[in-house]
């Protein structure tokens, strides 16, 4: 296998609906990560689109749809998903066409429209569900969420406010990304804990919001990058695994499916150590009990420690272990794949030290992003050096 | 040649924001669409079983014999062992509290007033954490609890239809957990 | 043929039934509301020309999918509500396989000077003459009916 470097990311402004089409928004992200890579649409070999379920958008053949504003007009071009994974998944697909050597430069957009679906984005989870079993007791996807949440508190005896912070820390994190939808400067734990019940335990706060946007990121040979770079961030490895759907037959408080991947991630990147190696992570994070149980996941720390090391600081931007320095999916928002944004652009501007206000100040060198998706039941990882 | 710029990346946010007044008042032009499909989705002969079941008042299982897993919902095969499930079981229709939410929002993320109490029961009789998400009633929000004993509450057998809505919800089992 | 088959029995406990429980608004786009809110006031189309290979794209759009370069502001440009028919069929069912009642002619456009086309219906006396090639012009709703939508364009007919 080839090393593959990253040498270029763009992403849109997130926010609950935008004007622009799909195509549109994955043209102005591409766009921009060809302009900080340097490159034009004729050196790419290959593009991979990701995006989540259809019935976002409402248009099926999705992935045809996009591609012209892709750079995918005649090239050879796949669409990849596994729901919330995408974001994550998308950039492996990439990986593994450099990688196996199909492509020296490989374009990897990213792109969700929720803001066409009425009467509201969770209509269209119900068509996720089973038909059978799930459905006809109009399940929201929200319950769900809910539930696990609730399972996971349970099991560690872990208290509302220790979550809240996640929420709170990731929308103070935003407020130096200028594609954010929910930055907030002086978002307390009382503001989350006082928020609107959606569904107990969740309170509206606790929730990244639906969003419309588009991310790009520009894959190419570690030995062809340096013709454009001069030390390029490498993807050191990466791991994906699912669960089975049978979700009412699974343990919900720990997703070991995402520990699955992180090993396999790990293993490919030589981590023994994952604790005293990784410097940083960008965990997924569209609720903020999720962030923790992906820290969890990601072998970063013991089941149940890290409400703990969040309650220490030691997750802040400034902390040992900083966890969303992007701001994550409840300070930027969260057009499902497009979150490749702070789940992979943001490893790269990271160990680019290209982040700007949302700079890590202690000089990273690995940091790990991770996504989850279908059923709660996906984990994907991605591991990249400097 | 790139080089470690200390200004911030994304440089700039390219997109145009629309509020959902500038739809509601037209200042900007939509197509509106809604789909008219149908489906008639086969459900399997595990599932057909256990919703015939359900409407005859009972819950039935599938037995793997070789991990030894009594698995509702009931499937032809395992997916761990990855072979043929062995033979029906009939199990209880009491079971155990796994987890809960108490929802103010409905399946299209519309506010309600009255919480939906909703969760997942591992089935008496089923192997542990073996069961399916339904409804609890006749309980106040508080008294529920993760660990709490339930019972079924079942539609009167004219109205069962053969669907997961032939249990009404789940009822606190008396006597019965913490 | 299994496309066009029919479900047999959707009745039977071995199925369950169900549709799709969602609505969708689909905002026409940066450059599409341009073109539509263009077409709401005027009898014309617009087009964009890409300023690196100067296709000229009909519908209107920002970016040359060739070339990969925004189109700017000053290569849009106003073009009559005609084309030429390039192909076309003539339809006896409708979308969902009903029979019409009078067989419809449905062809792709290409429109006067662009390089891109649309399709629509075409109202003509003698559905089975040979249309390819024959231009044709737009007959649009009134302008106070208009709403911004591709049915604003009624049908093409022949001049
Ligand atoms: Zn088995
Ligand atoms: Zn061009």
């Amino acid at each position: 296998m080839r090393k593959v470097a990253v040498i270029g990311a763009g992403m849109t402004l997130f926010r609950r609906i935008l004007q622009e089409t799909g195509k549109e928004l994955s043209f102005l992200a591409t766009k921009m990560a060809m302009e900080d890579a340097g490159i034009e649409k004729k050196d790419l070999d290959m593009v991979i689109m990701g995006s989540a379920p259809d019935a976002f958008d409402g248009i099926h053949l999705k992935g045809e749809n996009l591609l012209d504003g892709a750079a995918a007009a005649n090239k050879p071009y796949v669409r990849v998903f596994n729901g919330g994974g995408t974001g994550v998944f998308a950039p492996i697909a990439g990986w593994w066409h450099v990688a196996s050597g199909v492509a020296d430069v490989a374009l990897v957009v990213c792109e969700e429209k929720m803001g066409s679906c009425f009467p509201h984005p969770q209509t269209a989870f119900r068509h996720i569900w089973d038909p059978f079993l799930d459905r006809p007791l109009n399940t929201n996807l929200v319950w769900l969420f809910a539930m696990e949440m609730n399972r996971y508190m349970t099991v560690h005896n872990i208290k509302k406010e220790d979550i809240a912070r996640v929420a709170v820390k990731n929308k103070r994190n935003a407020v130096g990304h200028p594609c954010a939808q929910l930055p907030d400067e002086n978002i307390t734990i009382d503001d989350v804990l006082n928020s609107e019940v959606v569904a107990w335990p969740v309170q509206r706060l606790d929730i990244s919001p639906p969003s419309d946007g588009a991310s790009a990121l520009i894959l190419c040979s570690e030995e062809k990058a340096k013709k454009y770079v001069e030390d390029p961030i490498t993807i050191a490895g990466v791991g994906w695994n699912i669960d089975s759907t049978m979700w009412t037959n699974r343990d919900l408080y720990f997703p070991r499916y995402v520990a699955n991947a992180a090993k396999m991630a790990y293993k490919m990147a030589g981590i023994d150590n994952p604790r005293k190696e990784i410097d940083f992570a960008e965990p997924y994070d569209p609720f903020d009990y999720k962030e923790l149980q992906h820290m969890e996941g990601l072998l970063l720390c013991d089941k149940g420690e890290a409400p703990i090391l969040t309650r220490e600081g030691v997750t802040q931007r400034d902390g040992n272990l900083p966890i969303c320095p992007s701001g994550g999916l409840l300070g930027v928002g969260n057009p499902i794949a497009a979150t490749m944004g702070q789940k992979v652009c943001e490893l790269y501007w990271q160990l680019a030290g290209k982040a700007g206000k949302r700079q890590i100040p202690t000089d990273p060198q690995i940091g790990v992003g991770q996504a989850w998706g279908d059923i709660m039941q996906m984990g994907t990882v991605i591991v990249m050096k400097r | 040649m790139m080089s470690m710029k200390k200004e911030g990346y994304p440089k700039y946010a390219p997109g145009t924001h629309v509020s959902r007044k500038d739809i509601r008042n037209k200042n900007k032009t939509y197509t509106w669409w809604e789909p008219e499909v149908q489906y008639s989705w086969a459900m399997g002969p595990a599932i057909s079983r256990f919703l015939q079941e359900l409407k005859n008042g009972k819950i039935i299982a599938r037995c793997c014999n070789k991990c030894d897993r009594v698995i509702v919902p009931p499937r032809m095969f395992c997916e761990y062992c990855y072979k043929p499930t062995d033979k029906w079981l009939y199990i209880k229709d009491t079971g155990t509290v796994e987890t809960f939410s108490i929802a103010y929002l409905d399946g299209d993320a519309r506010r309600i007033k009255d919480p939906i109490l909703i969760g997942v029961i591992s089935i008496d009789g089923a192997s542990p954490q073996h069961g399916f998400m339904h409804y609890f009633g006749e309980m106040k929000p508080e008294e529920l609890h993760i660990g709490m004993k339930v019972k079924a509450v079942w539609k009167p057998e004219k109205e069962r239809t053969g669907a997961i809505t032939d249990i009404k919800y789940f009822k606190p089992l008396k006597g019965g957990g913490k | 043929m299994t496309f066009l088959e029919k479900q047999t029995d959707p009745t039977s406990p071995m199925h369950w039934r169900g549709n799709m429980q969602a609505d969708y608004l689909y905002l026409s786009g940066v450059a599409g509301d341009k073109f539509f809110k263009h077409l709401m006031k005027n009898d014309t189309f617009l087009a964009t020309k890409c300023p690196e290979c100067n296709k000229v794209f009909f519908p209107p759009r920002l970016y040359c999918e060739d070339c990969f370069c925004e189109i700017p502001e000053e290569k849009w440009f106003e073009v009559p509500s005609k084309g030429s028919i390039k192909l076309f069929t003539i339809a006896t069912i409708d979308s969902y396989g009903k029979k019409l009642k009078e067989p419809k002619v449905i062809g792709l456009i290409n429109i006067d000077q662009t390089d891109g086309s649309l399709l629509g219906v075409i109202k003509t006396d003698k559905p089975d003459e040979e249309l390819q090639g024959v231009h044709v012009e737009a007959v649009l709703k009134p302008k106070d009916k208009r709403e911004g939508t591709l049915k604003d364009i009624l049908y093409f007919k022949k001049k």
